[in-house]
């Protein structure tokens, strides 16, 4: 049997959270219902500092992009890994339809921390093309139906490294 | 004088890649102690010699392994260990050549090292593959030397020449133990305390015996280098004279600065390494000196005045070493860190100090103690209150 899902945050909580923590640190627009957020990421002290910007609508996934630099000059014209689009660049930060993100949870704590992990990724695929972060590869199977967390986590997890 | 938190971080993170970058270059410490169990073995059975040459002879370390500053050679699995085989009882009457053959014939006469054993000009070496080789250089007391010093066989094992290793030895480690000064940081938590999104200072990330580390990185650099440019190695700033400046050099800092951060320092000593050269200009040549400080007569420079061009191969050579390693504090993003590591010191060891991080990042995330700190990016630990931790996720798409 399943308990009731916490009541959806409403995009005015959202945007306050976000305004209070200083990891989220930026400014945006508040609108009826949607908003637009823009902080700036970086995955550490060595990295660059991205322009991002996350926005929300009622009855549609919160997305994140990059605004500035622009990840497909630094990539060279390679295609870049894990995102919806190159241009702008949208990033896949969590499966869609499962429990890693749902409207009850705070926007600052789980797409804002992805953001810069997303992006500490980005710089070490950089290095060798490579992609270390682990994840799932959509399968049109995947985006049609609910998928049970226990078969997510019996599939590509975070791999490790053997040297 | 006020530090971002950010910067603090920077430097922490640089001194964190070249402290990992040495540890992957240097002796282990299983390594090391399996050679300490081999030369300790050697120098039995030297002293069970009937040969009144080898009765009292001790071994010792000298070198990089006596200091710890070694450095894998490039394109080679061997460390060198350089020892030496000291006869406490003998003079100048012995012929070098005579000591290193009775040391050679005793060496020979064991089954077990005859088929390790290499002869060198001067020494002789065991290589036991793929893990080190030991060169033992035989030695005798230098008595008119009121420093402790002992004399060693010349290139040509015709005459003894003045060393020291024992005294070079407790000199450098001495200057290692000298403590540099640094500028108080004035301490976010009074400055700011009523600014909620910095966090207490974190504990700052020190290098492992900073001269060393010095000493380490810029043999690396020129091995890289001479190999890149296609220099003759016998041409390559010898590790002794490196190693003397750098010393020298580090004493010269600490006792006449105050720094910001230990990367300061390194740059420093690297920066001032040149001022401990000595130039002589004599009949329209210059003569160049860098002497051994614990004995007289050992200058490490003695070859640039047979062939100058080695001199020019030092100056070119530290001048790159210095704007490379310089260059690391503007590394923009871990790709760049990598590129300007690789630069510096060669593909393998910067994929090795990528691999750590991303390895590190990677761990902390599966233990569930990955955390994102305002300004600083990601925190392995989540100690501090302001941190916000890193829920599991997955990355979606292509």
């Amino acid at each position: 049997m399943r308990y009731s899902d916490p009541k959806p945050l409403t995009a005015a909580q959202q945007f306050l959270l976000l305004q209070r923590n200083p990891v989220s640190k930026g400014s945006g627009e508040l609108g009826a219902g949607c908003f637009r957020w823009c902080y700036k990421a970086s995955p550490t002290p060595l990295s660059r500092i991205y322009d991002a910007r996350l926005e929300f609508a009622p009855n549609r996934s919160p997305r994140v992009f990059i605004d500035s630099p622009d990840l497909t000059l630094l990539s060279g014209g390679d295609d870049l890994p894990h995102v919806y689009d190159q241009k702008p660049t949208r990033l896949c930060l969590y499966l869609p339809r499962t429990y890693e993100w749902l409207p009850w949870m705070r926007l600052d704590l789980t797409l804002v921390p992805w953001t810069s992990l997303w992006l500490f990724y980005f710089e070490d695929w950089l290095t060798e093309r490579e992609w270390r972060g682990g994840g799932e590869h959509p399968e049109p199977r995947d985006v049609a139906q609910r998928i049970s967390r226990s078969r997510l986590q019996r599939r590509h997890s975070p791999r490790q490294r053997i040297e | 004088m006020y530090h971002d938190q950010r910067l603090v971080m920077r430097d922490g993170m640089l001194i964190g890649a070249l402290e990992r970058m040495c540890a992957t270059l240097e002796i282990s410490p299983s390594q090391a102690g399996l050679a300490k169990e081999r030369y300790e073995g050697v120098g039995e059975w030297l002293a069970d010699s009937d040969d009144p040459l080898l009765k009292l002879m001790g071994i010792f370390l000298q070198g990089s392994t006596a200091i710890g500053t070694t450095v894998k050679p490039i394109g080679s699995n061997e460390h060198d260990v350089d020892l030496v085989a000291h006869a406490p009882d003998l003079g100048e009457w012995v012929e070098p050549a005579a000591l290193k053959k009775a040391i050679g014939d005793r060496l020979k006469a064991n089954g077990h090292y005859k088929p390790l054993l290499v002869e060198m000009a001067r020494c002789w070496r065991l290589v036991y593959a793929n893990e080190f080789h030991m060169d033992i250089t035989p030695s005798i007391p230098n008595r008119s030397c009121n420093l402790g010093g002992e004399l060693v066989p010349d290139r040509a094992l015709k005459m003894w020449k003045p060393s020291n290793p024992k005294g070079y030895k407790a000199l450098f480690l001495e200057r290692v133990k000298l403590a540099p000064r640094f500028r108080v940081i004035k301490s976010l938590h009074t400055q700011d305390s009523a600014r909620a999104d910095i966090e207490p200072y974190p504990d700052q990330v020190r290098f492992k015996g900073l001269l060393q580390r010095v000493v380490q990185i810029l043999k690396r650099h020129r091995d890289v280098f001479i190999s890149v440019h296609e220099i003759d190695p016998a041409m390559s700033p010898i590790s002794v004279l490196v190693t003397t400046l750098a010393s020298q050099s580090y004493e010269y800092c600490v006792k006449t600065f105050v720094y910001d951060t230990e990367l300061d320092l390194l740059f420093d000593v690297i920066r001032h390494m040149p001022d401990f050269i000595e130039a002589r200009a004599a009949n329209g040549k210059t003569h160049w000196f860098v002497w051994n400080e614990t004995t007289q007569g050992e200058n490490f420079a003695e070859k640039w005045n047979s062939d100058p061009k080695r001199a020019e191969v030092f100056f070119t050579w530290h001048a790159r070493a210095l704007s490379d390693i310089s260059r690391l504090k503007e590394a923009e993003g871990i790709d760049g860190l990598k590129r300007y590591l690789g630069d510096a010191f060669g593909a393998g060891p910067a994929k090795a100090v990528v691999d750590a991080i991303t390895d590190d990042i990677s761990a902390s995330r599966r233990a569930g103690t990955l955390g994102v700190a305002p300004r600083v990016g990601l925190v392995t630990g989540l100690a501090a209150a302001s941190t916000t931790p890193v829920r599991a996720n997955t990355f979606f798409g292509r």
